[in-house]
């Protein structure tokens, strides 16, 4: 145990891996730790892959990954229905081989990944486990010799028609026969307690479709669930994709006083079933938040300083040239010759004949948008999704204001189309200051995500600036949604339209996305303005660099 | 003759991948100006010489950056002895002794900078020198094509609709494996099946596309990758110095762009 890879540590790395080799990301989750670790295979379905939270090597892993990958490329399950666990098990022996050798066809190292595995010998043992073990080594390895009438006959059988690889039925089929062969042999099998060998093979258990599927194995206990923002995501979604199942709470508002509360806009809203705007349909209420004392949480000096850099770099490391100036560090061949030209006229030549190169500002305003609903309470990191979110937008604020960049900064959430909740925490025109930042660290997660009326409203807003680029950076945990909306695409739609509606504009909108649906998102803003951030701890670093990249 | 060096003795290399030479074709029939679109390292550059060495025409070419003022590309006075004279820049070479002139990674150049091909892409077909005061008239052959990579996530550098709107466009992209692997087997000199393995390595690469790297690798670097296995290198570290590396500086990426590498020899 203490020498192994803990899945935790190399998920990322994995997850990388099997997405190069098969173009498929299935989340990967631990396994619940029971019992000996050795004894564990990972298991399979659509959604998910489970492997054990600690193994004892990296290639382990990836033999694992690239079997199970080969299965989701190669494999359809079938119904287990009426059938005896003996077949389901030979059946599945040939499966494992038919699509490893598939793989192998397309990606021929993987031999060398999983060959390692296969080390059981010829032996006289006649117990179904140890016959299983080496026909998996005799169909996966021609050259092997067992000696074994039965698992040569398998070897036989399957190295005969190679052709016929790319046929599941192929499996069905000579894995019908050799458990009828293994039937009357008498060999006595425990089924339920078989052992699939080697160990980097999955449990079958995704390659048949069960009346009642075995109880996936709960892991309400595992202590890293408490710091996997995405689970929830895979697992919960439904709760983002409709409406929420629970009303909001009548919580007070986070707001210093009423009067802070005001509406401030009527927004419409697209209806993409009868292809109209509903003039006037949502009510944008402006409510400032109110101020608390920034997070304690200790600043990484290292990552400030670094990001001060890139956007200092990015807003004012762009070149110009200036022609015509009276000294510089270089001449200006225009103004050379007609000063020359004009002295061979006998005109008094202008001395103005230096160009230099000077670090000029940009004509740009962004408008950073964070979503505050409810999701964004789901833990992430050390905190909450929000907690990240208000330190990458307190980095970036603090980077953007020492360079000069023109920038505003809100917030967002909705409790209906009556109260759309526009938080402003810095707009163009104010510093940011202590009051800024305390407004930032007054944000809180609640409600829902009506992302139309919000983009509209930041258009409104950053239509009036007088810059040639505006951008609108959205940033959100999931997808548009709220309480009065039992349709999901209805939101979605209108934030389409609306993104379009701002692009006409002539204002950028890009979304950085921290979980929900990319299909959605990509609906949504169009697919090159959409980055999504696949480890929400990562936020405070990047965003940053999003915006340099963005705008450089 | 003034484009005499410009001319393109030999076939340039091209496979093509769809119906793009007849198209372009039909394009320069007509002298329409043209737009190729489309990733890093995809065939561009290679398609646009090998269609001015088929249509027999001289090929300008410019390299656009954000310091290409509009005298770079139009020319200059120089000053001589006598007095000042007017040196044409490429574009008006192009323009008046009948060439292709390609203009790539345009969107790298300033807005003010591509206006000026404005008057040259409608019925005009005329390039104004305001500094000589002078019209020059396109000459039959002249062609205008422009390049750009749209996968860049810059608001910044995205070309005006202006300007976009005066083209016809080709679309391009990294080619089907099959055609790939002819294209890296050809460029590097290795045998048809370690091409295979290569393309295959690209598309792993690009599997990772939004997963974490923002381009795969280009058919331009798998070429590399088998140039320096025709060198002898052995194949995985071959594509780990032409691919891997400098694709990614992120190490768990790098880790699995290298195992997923080694799957495919």
């Amino acid at each position: 145990m203490e020498s192994g890879v803990a899945l935790a540590d190399a998920e990322r790395r994995l997850k990388a891996y099997v997405a190069a080799l098969w173009g498929i990301d299935p989340p990967l989750r631990p396994l619940p730790q029971d019992g000996d670790p050795a004894a564990m295979r990972p298991r399979f379905d659509d959604a998910l892959v489970r492997l054990p939270a600690v193994w004892p090597g990296m290639d382990l892993y990836r033999a694992a990954l690239a079997h199970v990958g080969a299965h989701r490329m190669f494999s359809r399950p079938w119904p287990a229905r009426g059938l005896k666990p003996l077949l389901i098990l030979v059946v599945s022996l040939f499966e494992d081989a038919r699509v490893e050798h598939l793989a192998m066809r397309r990606l021929p190292g993987l031999r060398r990944l999983w060959a390692p595995f296969h080390r059981t010998e010829p032996s006289a043992s006649l117990m179904a486990a140890d016959l299983m073990e080496r026909m998996a080594r005799a169909l996966f390895d021609p050259a092997y010799r067992d000696g074994n009438a039965w698992v040569d006959k398998g070897q036989r059988l399957f190295f005969e028609r190679p052709d016929r690889w790319d046929d599941p039925d192929f499996s069905l089929m000579l894995g019908g026969t050799l458990a009828g062969d293994l039937g009357k042999m008498r060999v006595q099998i425990n089924a339920r307690g078989h052992r699939v060998e080697p160990p980097y093979r999955d449990d079958n258990g995704g390659l048949w479709l069960h009346d009642t599927p075995p109880e996936p194995p709960r892991d309400v206990d595992d202590p890293l669930d408490a710091v996997r923002p995405d689970r929830i995501e895979a697992e919960q979604s439904d709760r983002r994709d409709g409406p929420p199942r629970s009303l909001p709470r009548p919580a007070p508002f986070a707001v210093a006083d009423a009067a802070a509360m005001q509406p401030v806009a009527r927004h419409p809203e697209w209806d993409h079933r009868i292809g109209l705007h509903r003039p006037d349909f949502v009510r944008v209420v402006e409510c400032v938040p109110e101020r608390r004392p920034m997070s304690d949480a200790p600043d990484d000096r290292r990552l400030t300083s670094r990001v001060h850099a890139l956007i200092r770099h990015a807003v004012v490391a762009r070149p110009e040239r200036l022609r015509r100036q009276r000294e510089g560090d270089r001449l200006d061949l225009d103004a050379c010759i007609a000063a020359a030209v004009a002295r061979c006229q006998g005109h008094a030549p202008d001395m103005q004949v230096y160009q230099r190169v000077r670090r000029r500002g940009r004509d740009l305003s962004a408008l950073l948008l964070l979503d505050a609903s409810q999701s964004t309470n789901d833990p992430a990191g050390d905190g909450t999704v929000l907690d990240l979110e208000r330190r990458s937008a307190d980095l970036l604020a603090g980077a953007l204001d020492a360079a000069g960049d023109r920038f505003a900064l809100a917030g967002f959430r909705s409790d209906g189309r009556e109260a759309v909740q526009w938080l402003p925490v810095k707009r163009f025109g104010d510093a940011y200051d202590e009051a800024a930042r305390g407004r930032l660290a007054g944000l809180d997660g609640r409600w829902s995500t009506r992302m139309g009326a919000a983009i509209r409203h930041a258009g409104s807003l950053l239509a009036g600036q007088p810059t040639l680029r505006r951008l609108l950076l959205l940033v959100t945990d999931g997808e548009p949604s709220d309480i009065d909306c039992p349709d999901p695409r209805h939101l979605v739609e209108d934030a389409r339209k609306a993104v379009q509606e701002l692009a006409g504009r002539g204002i950028d909108v890009v979304c950085v996305a921290l979980g929900g649906d990319p299909g959605t998102h990509h609906h949504i803003f169009g697919r090159r303005n959409v980055l999504a951030v696949d480890r929400v701890e990562r936020l405070p670093g990047l965003l940053p660099a999003i915006y340099a990249k963005l705008t450089g | 003759m003034a484009l005499q060096s410009y001319r393109i003795e030999r076939e340039p290399y091209y496979r093509p991948t769809g119906d793009e030479i007849a198209l372009f074709e039909a394009a320069h029939a007509d002298r329409m100006p043209v737009m190729l679109k489309g990733p890093t390292g995809c065939g561009k550059t290679r398609f646009i010489e090998h269609m001015a060495w088929r249509l027999g025409r001289p090929l300008v070419t410019v390299a656009c950056n954000e310091d290409l003022t509009a005298s770079d590309l139009v020319g200059r006075h120089l000053l001589e002895t006598q007095g000042t004279v007017w040196q044409d820049g490429p574009l008006t070479l192009a323009v008046r002794h009948g060439a292709l002139c390609y203009l790539d990674e345009i969107v790298e150049a300033r807005a003010d900078t591509t206006v000026v091909i404005h008057p040259l892409t409608d019925e005009r077909r005329a390039l104004p020198l305001d500094k000589r005061n002078e019209l020059v008239a396109a000459h039959p052959d002249f062609q205008l094509v422009v390049a750009y990579n749209p996968g860049y996530q810059s608001v910044a550098k995205d070309l005006k609709e202006s300007t976009k709107q005066r083209f016809a466009a080709l679309e391009f992209g990294y080619p089907a494996a099959g055609i790939e692997a002819d294209i890296v087997a050809h460029e590097s000199g290795i045998e048809p099946a370690l091409a295979r393995r290569v393309v295959a390595v690209g598309e792993r690469s690009r599997n990772l596309r939004g997963r974490g790297l923002e381009e795969g690798a280009s058919t331009r670097m798998l070429i590399h990758a088998g140039r320096l296995i025709a060198r002898g290198v052995a194949p995985e570290a071959a594509c780990r110095m032409a691919v891997v590396l400098p694709l990614t500086d992120d190490p768990d990426l790098r880790d699995a762009l290298a195992a997923a590498v080694g799957a495919c020899f």
